[in-house]
């Protein structure tokens, strides 16, 4: 129960994170945000020079937002863990509570 | 079920496709491709090895929590590499001096080329692990 009630308010605070980060955007559509003019302008132009990478989505993805690929990587790796533990058959991937290693 | 057919054009084919894996993934920063693309052409290799030769594949080398336990520290190495140089940009240091080379060559773009092969290998054995995992019953 107290796990529980932990996980409910890990998430509950998480989204707060995420919705108070949101209200911080400009407006949906907005011409002259900076998102859609100088962000656009400096990964074209300065990409090579600043990531040495000469593919501009390489440089994008993994060094001004590496930390989004991290995190995109770490839900593959999460969804993985979790398709093993609610498929697998065997005892002992299912968090068992010790007596069935003997059998295996 | 796997019908002499399957096995002698996976056997022709598997050798190529490990190369061009890992061309995918060395190549990203160079050519469309990267991390992702090349870690799941490697899962691919992993996948069809695995359903044409069995308990002889390669990735059979391995058990399934060893594999984990690669996937993982792949993933631990990047948030390293990656978490230093952003920490050091915020509390405004200098983080590792990784040299950016000249724009073209393979070793060149700094982290990239490591990065790419960490996500590959991360994307490469989630591929395999679930395949085996449905074809197979167990790990």
């Amino acid at each position: 129960m107290k796990r529980k009630i932990a996980a409910v308010l890990i998430t509950v605070s998480f989204i707060a994170f995420l919705l108070i980060g949101l209200s911080d955007f400009p407006p949906y559509g907005t011409a002259d945000s900076a998102v859609y003019n100088e962000v656009t302008a400096r990964y074209l132009e300065k990409s090579i020079e600043e990531t040495g990478a000469v593919n501009a989505v390489a440089g994008m993805i993994l060094d001004y937002r590496a930390f989004d690929t991290f995190i995109e990587a770490s839900v593959i790796f999460t969804a993985l863990v979790l398709v093993l533990m609610m498929l697998q058959k065997n005892d002992k991937a299912n968090g068992g509570d010790g007596n069935d290693h003997a059998h295996h | 079920m796997t019908t002499p057919i399957i096995r002698r054009i996976v056997g022709w084919l598997l050798p190529f496709l490990w190369i061009f894996s890992f061309y995918i993934m060395l190549f990203g920063h160079l050519s469309p491709g990267g991390g992702f693309s090349g870690g799941s052409v490697l899962g691919a290799c992993l996948i069809l090895d695995r359903h044409v030769n069995g308990a002889n594949a390669f990735g059979a080398r391995f058990t399934g929590e060893r594999l984990l336990k690669l996937s993982l520290a792949a993933l631990l190495l990047y948030g390293i590499l990656k978490g230093q140089s952003f920490l050091a940009g915020v509390l405004h240091m200098n983080g590792l001096p990784i040299p950016l080379g000249t724009p073209g060559n393979i070793l060149s773009s700094g982290l990239i080329l490591p990065l790419n092969v960490l996500v590959g290998i991360v994307v490469a054995v989630a591929f395999y692990l679930i395949a085996t995992l449905f074809e197979e019953g167990h790990l």
